[in-house]
């Protein structure tokens, strides 16, 4: 335990000694709020569905670059070794880097209470609904930082990681659009349905968004995430044959 | 205290390690040799388990790298060849860093840290970020990295690497000062590098270990014999012949010399070829200005045993 807070330290204090974490938080806060702002007065509701909305495509590009690092610039500068030889579980340092990059969506993350905030001033929202989004919004990071991070382990250049998360996060998220699954179900009968349901991600992030947090929404998001940790401890340790 | 077991070790098609097997006990020092590629960072990654064998088996004061591998990894304090360092890191943060992963803090956490820092002579980087180091303080970082838990074994991989003289001799010199205390098994591919620190080595060159022991035998029986210089005061045309005349020599070899005559002398080394060559000046009414063993360095000797591994594996395919 202590092994993975120390680790977490590092990591966590790694991404704010760089420009890149201001970077990323800024344009992260810009490009959602921004978009979110230009609907809002038009729209005219107080709610914010259409800020989580977009958050499924938005972090299939943002969370892969926070979590390309991760492992990639260890081995870049020898690191890894480092790492691999303490007395320490590959779970353990695994561990300790994705809660500090999932620390880090969650700050960018709460740099958006601002609109929450404006819109209880401005009207009267569903404050579960808001809630509801919120916790949905950090399952959703947690399971594209699970797949992130065990791209990140797979290659040696962030940029082969960065590509090779969004392309996976594309994934999880690509099959679960009904017309999607629609199209795989009539090459496949009853295949792209499976699909929507246990692999995609949109059916149950929907439910959060409406407010509704039930048991099988949640399993599908820790168990995903703990999938891909799962593997990725498996490779951390394969690697050594 | 390290036991590596014919261990085999290869990376797809390519054969890294071949049966390679060797002892250290506690408190000895190791000196790893090999050209570039050779197998000494594979045999050494195999030992801190960064690395797991094929077949063949390592114990580390008794404890299997495989069944236990965490226990393994808190006896030894591991430089590996490409220093670990995280350049966005001031070296305090970072031995702080290694030294907390390693288990250690508070009182015990900061004597460490000052011994390391002392010891390795960081005092004026102490506070300086490790991107802004240079090659040798980047080194004693990565050294220190390895002290900060006090640990029984020390495995370094080429911790002289890139640096000049001066700092070649510091860090020689720290490895000496830990010795008795400490296990260590440090690799190079310079071989002059060996003799000031220890005289056991183990030579290993394409995957194999060729040699294991003192520096002096490995030495005489590359060479297979003695090699004595002989100087006189006198110069004549009888003295080579009467030299060549000895039974115990197989080899004369005139050297050019100012005044006098000087004379390389080759044997083998279970002869008692000084004595011989003693009794006869003592004969001839020689005047004898330089009489003494020359001991083969360590390239002669390795590049003669290379050739002979090299040339008995050709003999055997």
């Amino acid at each position: 335990m202590s092994g993975t807070i120390t680790i977490f330290r590092r990591e966590f204090a790694a991404y704010f000694n760089s420009p890149i974490a201001y970077i990323f938080i800024i344009a992260f806060l810009v490009l959602n709020t921004g978009l979110f702002m230009t609907g809002f007065f038009l729209a005219g509701n107080a709610d914010l569905r259409s800020f989580f909305g977009n958050l499924p495509i938005f972090l299939i590009f943002f969370i892969p670059a926070v979590s390309m690092r991760l492992w990639a610039e260890d081995k870049r500068l020898g690191t890894f070794e480092l790492l691999m030889t303490l007395p320490l579980k590959a779970s353990q340092v695994m561990l300790g880097k994705y809660f500090a990059a999932l620390a880090f969506y969650l700050v960018a993350l709460a740099g958006t209470l601002p609109l929450p905030i404006m819109i209880a001033t401005l009207g009267n929202p569903d404050m579960g609904a808001l809630w509801s989004g919120y916790f949905g919004s950090a399952l959703l990071g947690a399971l594209y930082l699970g797949i992130g991070t065990f791209t990140s382990g797979l290659m040696r250049d962030q940029i082969s990681a960065v590509i090779l998360g969004i392309m996976a996060c594309f994934m999880i998220f690509v099959v679960g659009i009904p017309g999607v699954a629609a199209t795989v179900d009539g090459w496949l009968p009853g295949f792209g349905s499976f699909l929507q349901n246990y692999v995609g991600l949109s059916s149950h992030f929907e439910m959060m968004l409406r407010g509704v947090v039930s048991l099988g929404d949640l399993t599908y998001f820790l168990g995903m995430t703990a999938l891909f940790l799962t593997l990725n401890a498996l490779w951390l340790e394969g690697r050594k044959y | 205290m390290i036991e590596v077991r014919g261990i085999t070790k290869s990376f797809g098609t390519m054969l890294a390690l071949d049966d390679v097997s060797f002892g250290i006990g506690r408190g000895e020092i190791l000196g790893f040799l090999g050209p570039n590629g050779a197998g000494k960072s594979t045999t050494m990654k195999i030992i801190t388990t960064f690395l797991a064998p094929d077949s063949g088996s390592v114990t580390v004061d008794g404890i299997d790298v495989l069944e236990k591998p965490l226990d393994v990894r808190g006896k030894i304090g591991y430089l590996p060849e490409n220093v670990p360092l995280y350049l966005d890191m001031n070296v305090h943060e970072y031995l702080t860093f290694v030294g907390r992963a390693r288990g250690l803090e508070g009182v015990a956490l900061r004597d460490r840290l000052d011994w390391c820092v002392e010891a390795c002579g960081l005092v004026t980087e102490y506070m300086k970020n490790i991107g802004e180091l240079s090659k040798g303080f980047r080194q004693r970082t990565g050294l220190a990295q390895a002290l900060i838990h006090d640990p029984e074994i020390l495995i370094l991989d080429e911790p002289t690497s890139g640096l000049d003289p001066l700092q070649i001799i510091g860090i020689r010199d720290l490895i000496k000062s830990l010795a008795g205390s400490k296990t260590i098994i440090f690799s190079t591919h310079i071989l002059q590098e060996v003799a000031p620190v220890t005289d056991r080595v183990v030579i290993i060159n394409e995957g194999r270990i060729i040699a294991d022991g003192k520096v002096d035998s490995l030495s005489r029986e590359a060479m297979g014999g003695v090699r004595l210089y002989v100087g006189l005061s006198q110069d004549s045309e009888t003295v080579e012949s009467s030299l060549r005349s000895l039974a115990e020599v197989s080899e004369v070899k005139p050297l050019p010399v100012e005044n006098g005559c000087r004379f390389e002398l080759l044997g083998p080394f279970t002869t008692d070829l000084t004595r011989s060559v003693v009794d006869l000046a003592r004969n001839q009414g020689w005047d004898l200005t330089e009489l003494h063993e020359a001991p083969f360095n360590l390239e002669e000797t390795f590049i003669s045993l290379t050739k002979r591994a090299d040339d008995g594996r050709k003999g055997v395919a």
